[in-house]
């Protein structure tokens, strides 16, 4: 009988072991951890039985973050990495190696009902400033523009600074959202409303994609990097991957998994 | 292979110049120039780009952290080691000076430093930022061992001697506001080099370009950060011509009175009412720039000065010191005060160039309207006619690179109602108005940083009937006769 136990609290903790052992931490971007990640570990898990994924989308900041404290295997990111993180990796003995995963076009939506179809870049810039709050200034049938934006720890919300603002501050009046699901779903919801949210979040129901200085974003556009705001994703790892983590990566920009990323609405490597 | 080859090109050239992170990001437009012709991926090119960004971040410059609507910051400043020796001779027949041409001599080791950054922001703003030794609005000067305590500090002190921000986002325009260099253009007979006026100014400039032979075209004008500006050029012509037009407004507070409202009845001094509003003076400036083919120019820029508001510390009746006086009496009557000055100022300036060497002929004429009644209200109601200033001078040379020189000389005159006695230079005449002479100057660049010159002046003074108005470094009012010697090393950077 305690034998029996014996041999059977022995089997479990080699299961547990081996569990934790097949465990792949990924932390960083609402973009790519919200839909894109979760489908290609699902996939991934299929082909792989028994590894399991602990994935927090909670911005690229955390993502990049978390890589330099080593509290996880790979760092998403839908920014490049910035001088400041890169130096306090290098501090710590840590590699930031970025690898491009997708790519993605940072889309501007409205509300369906809003009659504007287009806006120029110069627009885009005034709008998420603050320059110009009411819809009639950029041909639409007035009232308060509301600007709904990620929060600062996410890279969209930096890259759309960067891409789109010329570096300059959002309007004090902006909305702060968590993920891109809540901007579009706050856009759908209000007549007035404006914000970005990565190309896979754009199908949401109640928005429309804006062309920015003629060019809507589209797989393309993006390639061609004529749409104004295509950007690159990564996975940020600790020097080369291994293990895990290389498989997964591997899988992620194998054809399998960027026919995973078309289809949830990401632009794949060409 | 090839790939291959350009990536090792590209990181190469992007490490090699990868000391700032400015150049990491000039190889980050080289890395897409080489991912938009194809011959790297966007993964090769993020590679090298990360590495670029990991070498910049461990240099110093890239452990700087900039705002990020800074375009551009410069950082500047000067470091002068100075010896000066000054003084001063009393009227033959002072009383209470034992003896005629009595001489009072100030030899002084002085250094000066000055510390700044400007630059340019987002959306046409601007701004400067200047540290300065020494609290004197007319000096940067620090004596040596002119403290308490041996080898004291109590005279080393840092003092805010710039402050401002601006604006140049409307075509031709630059509007400033803060402490601010001054916008005039002006000589020392009038404005002391050292003053920073604090208030507002509004510039406006524009340029025409004339070509005889060619038809005219009209050409805007920028300014950068350091009140230069540029033009843009046209085709080359046979003869040229180029007309710069400009207009300097500033509104400078000259003294502020405190409390505009006081508790009660307002007072009296004097018979006058205690003042109750600020002092301020206002610079009305327009001019002009021809320069012809491109080696000529003539400017002259006249300016008007008008003072509003009494201020609390300037709202006194000038005197300047009076002859047949005691000395101290004499330096006792009032030397600053502002009544009675509506000055119109007219620098002019005429420049060739000889060979390469630049040579100006350069002047001021400056004459105050009411001089009528500050000479009346200083007691002198026959002095009416002591009204007027003026300066003439030649320069040759120029202290730009390693081993120019530069030679310069300039007579001045200044009579004791013409000027502010508040502004005008503070070395070459002592402050002091109603008095006139001659400064001669050389100069050499060492290196293209280090200058050394040498300075002269001599005055005497003008009227013989009046004091010597203005509050200078030789205690003597009448100041009969003046001269000045200074030697400078001078390091700019």
């Amino acid at each position: 009988m305690k034998l029996t136990h014996l041999i059977t609290a022995l089997a479990l903790a080699f299961v547990s072991a081996e569990a934790r052992a097949d465990k792949l931490v990924i932390k960083g971007s609402d973009t790519l951890g919200a839909k894109l990640v979760p489908q290609l570990a699902e996939q991934f898990k299929a082909q792989h039985p028994g590894t399991t994924f602990d994935i927090a989308a909670e911005g690229s900041t955390t993502g990049i973050a978390a890589i330099i404290d080593g509290t996880a295997q790979i760092g998403m990111a839908s920014r490049r990495a910035k001088p400041a993180e890169i130096s306090a990796a290098t501090a710590k003995g840590v590699h930031m190696k970025p690898t491009i995963v997708a790519y993605d076009g940072i889309a501007v939506i409205v509300n369906s009902a809003n009659p504007v179809k287009s806006l120029t870049k110069k627009q885009v810039e005034q709008i998420f400033t603050g320059e110009v709050a009411d819809w009639s200034a950029v041909g639409g049938s007035g009232g308060r523009i509301s600007i709904y934006t990620r929060n600062t720890s996410s890279g969209t919300y930096s890259d759309f600074k960067e891409l789109a603002m010329k570096k300059r501050d959002y309007a004090g009046t902006s909305q702060k959202m968590a993920g891109n699901e809540q901007i579009a779903a706050e856009v759908g919801k209000n007549p007035s409303g404006i914000g970005y949210v990565g190309l896979a979040y754009t199908k949401a129901s109640g928005i429309k994609v804006m062309s920015i200085d003629g060019v809507l974003p589209s797989d393309q556009s993006v390639h061609a990097k004529t749409y104004p705001y295509a950007r690159p994703t990564f996975y940020y790892t600790n020097g080369d991957p291994s293990g895990l983590a290389k498989q997964f990566l591997d899988f992620t920009i194998s054809a399998a998994g960027q026919k995973i990323a078309a289809q949830v609405g990401f632009v794949p490597i060409p | 292979m090839l790939r291959n080859y350009f990536v090792s090109v590209a990181a190469f050239i992007g490490l090699s110049l990868g000391s700032i992170s400015a150049h990491a990001q000039d190889a980050g437009a080289l890395l897409d120039l080489l991912v938009k012709k194809k011959l790297i991926t966007d993964q090769e090119a993020e590679e090298v780009r990360g590495e670029l960004t990991r070498e910049a971040a461990t240099t110093s410059a890239g452990k700087w952290k900039m705002s990020a609507p800074i375009n551009e910051i410069e950082l500047y400043g000067d470091i002068r080691v100075r010896y000066e020796q000054r003084q001063g001779t009393t009227p033959d027949a002072m009383p209470g000076v034992p003896g005629p041409n009595d001489t009072l001599k100030r030899s002084r080791e002085r250094y000066r430093l000055r510390l700044g950054i400007r630059g340019s922001l987002a959306d046409d703003w601007f701004f400067g930022l200047r540290l300065e030794t020494s609290t004197n609005p007319r000096s940067t000067n620090v004596t040596f061992g002119d403290d308490a305590g041996t080898f004291g500090k109590t005279s080393d002190g840092a003092f805010i001697g710039q402050a401002y921000l601006g604006y140049t986002g409307i075509r031709d325009l630059k509007l400033t506001v803060g402490r601010m260099p001054n916008p005039l253009v002006t000589t020392l007979m009038v404005w002391d080099a050292d003053i920073n006026p604090e208030g507002m100014a509004e510039q406006w400039k524009h340029s025409y370009n004339f070509s005889f032979g060619g038809g005219a075209s009209t050409t805007g004008e920028t300014y950068s950060k350091d009140s230069k500006s540029t033009a843009v050029a046209t085709a080359a012509e046979p003869w040229k011509l180029k007309l710069d037009l400009f207009v300097n407004l500033g509104q400078f507070l000259y003294d502020d009175a405190n409390p505009e409202n006081p508790l009660g009845e307002r007072t009296s001094t004097a018979g006058r009412l205690n003042p109750n509003s600020d002092n301020w003076i206002l610079a009305w400036q327009a001019g002009a720039k021809l320069t012809f083919p491109k080696d000529i120019y003539f400017q002259v820029a006249p300016v008007l000065y008008t003072y509003t508001g009494n201020g609390d510390s300037f709202n006194a009746f000038f005197v300047g010191g009076q002859q047949g006086l005691t000395n101290t009496a004499s330096m006792n009557t009032n030397q600053i005060g502002i009544n009675s000055l509506l000055v119109l100022e007219t620098p002019w300036e005429f420049g060739f160039k000889i060979q390469e060497l630049p040579v100006r002929i350069f002047g001021d004429f400056a004459v105050n309207f009411d001089a009528d009644d500050r000479a009346t209200a200083a007691g002198h109601p026959d002095k009416g006619d002591q009204r007027y200033a003026y300066q003439i001078g030649a320069g040759i040379g120029q202290l730009k690179a390693k081993h120019d020189w530069q030679f310069q000389a300039f007579w001045q005159h200044t009579d004791q109602y013409a000027l502010d006695p508040n502004l005008v230079d503070s070395d070459f005449f002592d402050s002091r108005v109603n008095i006139q002479g001659v400064v001669v100057q050389a100069g050499y660049a060492i290196s293209d940083a280090v200058t050394f010159n040498l300075s002269y002046g001599y005055g005497r003074r003008s009227d013989r009937s009046l004091g010597t108005g203005g509050i200078g470094d030789i205690g003597i009012n009448p100041l009969d006769k003046y001269q000045l010697f200074q030697a400078d090393l001078n390091v700019k950077f």
